[in-house]
């Protein structure tokens, strides 16, 4: 297996890994305020969250491309400096962050509706605030489903495709993940590359799906427990 | 006993059924909420509580204004100094039964309070030494109430709401946890607001009873008196009314005990199942209503044990039945017996007359406090269904 190969592998864990630092205290603030709150256009902001999920991964990265152009919403004309994000690492992270997100949101507020409220009114009789209530009662008891929401993310993130390869293209050495390496392996017809890069998402994917499916079914052997 | 720092209420509130309207204002120790399921009770506690919102109208505690809709004035939760024991516990099951007495801790020791003084004082009086180190998992019912109370008088609170905190135990559980309830009335000078529809509980804790009708206040006052009067009667045996009276233990059998009514020198003695607690010891026995039966000569040849000889003070209609009123001893609360229209004019019984109230000893229930004075024993497991919490 080339050096290249090896690289994209690291590279690619450590992005996804600064993709769910950027994503998970917006996307755990987000489903919070969606599986407590009622507000004009919740349904509609559900709804955006969760576009990365059903478009093609393709048109979220030409959509971020376009964003993130010269001209675009994010690019130097706009911001009146350059982010230098197309073609980078950057864009990887991005990239995978955005179609991350929709995954993390979903799983964190449904482990929040998993949580009677009214603990939080509990808590809040004992003298805490929203946000003590929110850091010290909320979220520990809500902790495995957001670890399930965190590896989730991760995970997608590891294996983030389309709209990489759109916004950051496929650099050997710059911006290749383990997704593209499989792809330009295959394509270039280093047959043996691939087949290894194959075993190692199979592990990764695996590990995952086990240790949320863990994490779930202990979340719902405490629920039963609990009354 | 008053004079607790007074609590008022005045609040209007549209429910599904019912506007919850209610207004009372009390100094008392412990003042009852007594309904019937989806009277209010608990929506009205929610209000005192500011945990519900929509409430219009004013709460108002000691000095401080909690809710004043007229002047858009909302005190949160957090900052009106309460202790809130919901009647399905709600303890942290992230957290053990020491993690969940110290969940108030902030409060407590803002408020000036020695906090492991407190829990100290909590864990004695309720007796929650042996479940400090357990998981909350595996409490059993009337444990997991106890640590609730537990964790609302650990961070210092001003006022305690009660929400029904029996009413998810069973009968023989009731019967164990009211003692506790009793110590925490006895021995915290807090004013109490609890909610409750058993007449059983509320007789043996509040002070002042106000009774709860679809939203509104339908009678108030002295709480076996009001319980007693007969547009309130029936709602209270529908509940599984209870003549509460305080005895004395004056002698221990092997299967019955003999108890003095009132303070334990001058009422009449009852056989009453055998008690737990050493002769002296203090309780209270319960007697339905439909379990007195009422003879005008002492009868001979029965079984019932106990042939109370009793003055008439007040026949009224109830519903399907009459309530017959009678004083049994100078010192103790008169008993109501629950007969028919027709019994009472074959006896020509009415205010006045004297007759006997012959009560069988299985129809007598006890409350008593095995732990609690005259010798603090160590505490016995409080059901069987956990025998590990008295082994620590």
């Amino acid at each position: 297996m080339s050096h290249a190969a090896w690289q994209a592998l690291w590279s690619s864990v450590a992005w996804a890994g600064l993709a769910m630092l950027l994503v998970m205290a917006p996307a755990t603030l987000a489903a919070y305020v969606l599986a407590r709150r009622e507000f004009v256009g919740k349904r509609a902001v559900a709804t955006l969250i969760s576009l990365p999920l059903v478009l093609p991964p393709t048109a979220v990265g030409y959509l971020l491309l376009r964003l993130f152009a010269v001209d675009g919403l994010l690019g130097r004309d706009a911001l009146g400096v350059d982010l230098d994000v197309i073609l980078t690492w950057k864009a990887v992270v991005i990239a995978c962050a955005v179609m991350a997100t929709p995954l993390v949101v979903r799983t964190a507020r449904v482990s929040f509706e998993g949580v009677d409220p009214r603990y939080e009114d509990i808590a809040r009789t004992l003298g805490h605030g929203r946000a003590a209530t929110f850091v010290r009662f909320t979220l520990p008891l809500a902790a495995r489903g957001l670890a399930a929401a965190l590896i989730l993310g991760f995970t997608r993130a590891l294996g983030e495709f389309g709209a990489t390869i759109i916004l950051a293209g496929n650099i050997p050495g710059r911006t290749q993940t383990l997704a593209t390496a499989i792809f330009s392996a295959q394509q270039a017809g280093r047959d043996r590359e691939a087949d290894v890069l194959l075993l190692v998402a199979l592990a990764a994917g695996f590990a995952a799906v086990f240790a949320t499916e863990t994490l779930s079914h202990r979340q719902a052997d405490a629920a039963t427990a609990r009354r | 006993m008053s004079d607790a720092e007074p609590l008022a209420v005045q609040v209007r509130l549209p429910l599904d059924r019912f506007e919850l309207a209610v207004d009372f204002a009390t100094t008392h120790r412990v003042t009852g909420i007594f309904g019937t399921s989806g009277s209010g009770k608990t929506t009205l506690l929610e209000t005192v509580a500011g945990l519900r919102r929509g409430a219009r109208g004013s709460v108002r505690f000691g000095g401080e204004t909690w809710l004043d809709t007229d002047a858009r004035m909302r005190v949160p939760p957090e900052r009106r100094g309460i202790g809130y024991v919901p009647q399905d516990s709600l303890l942290f099951p992230h957290l053990d039964v020491a993690g969940n007495l110290k969940a108030g801790r902030g409060r407590a020791v803002a408020g000036g309070h020695d906090f492991d003084a407190a829990v100290q004082n909590v864990v004695r009086v309720l007796d929650l030494a042996p479940l400090l180190a357990r998981s909350v998992r595996t409490l059993s019912g009337g444990e997991r109430q106890r640590v609730a109370l537990g964790r609302a008088l650990c961070s210092g609170p001003r006022l305690l709401l009660l929400d029904e905190p029996m009413a998810s135990l069973d009968a023989a559980l009731r019967r164990r946890v009211l003692p506790f309830l009793g110590r925490v009335q006895a021995e915290f000078a807090l004013p109490i607001l609890l909610v409750s529809h058993d007449p059983v509980e509320v007789q043996a804790l509040c002070d002042d009873l106000i009774v709860l009708r679809d939203g509104r206040v339908a009678a108030r006052g002295e709480p076996r008196a009001v319980l007693r009067r007969p547009d309130v009667f029936p709602m209270a045996e529908h509940e599984g009314y209870q003549n509460l009276l305080p005895a004395v233990v004056v002698e221990t059998r092997a299967e019955t005990s003999r108890v003095r009514l009132g303070d334990g020198t001058r009422g009449p003695a009852l056989t009453v199942p055998r008690s737990a607690l050493p002769v002296g010891g203090r309780l209270m026995v319960g007697i339905p209503a439909d379990e007195v039966m009422l003879a005008l000569e002492p009868p001979a040849g029965i079984s019932a044990r106990n042939a109370v000889p009793a003055r008439v003070e007040s026949v009224a209609a109830a519903g399907a039945f009459h309530l017959v009123t009678a004083r049994i001893a100078p010192g103790a609360p008169p008993l109501v017996a629950e007969v028919t229209a027709d019994a009472l004019v074959d006896l020509g019984i009415g205010e006045g007359t004297d007759l006997y109230l012959l009560l069988k000893t299985s129809a007598i229930t006890l409350y008593e406090d095995a732990a609690a004075d005259p010798q603090p024993a160590s505490a016995a497991s409080e059901d069987g269904a956990a025998p590990a919490a008295s082994a620590g």
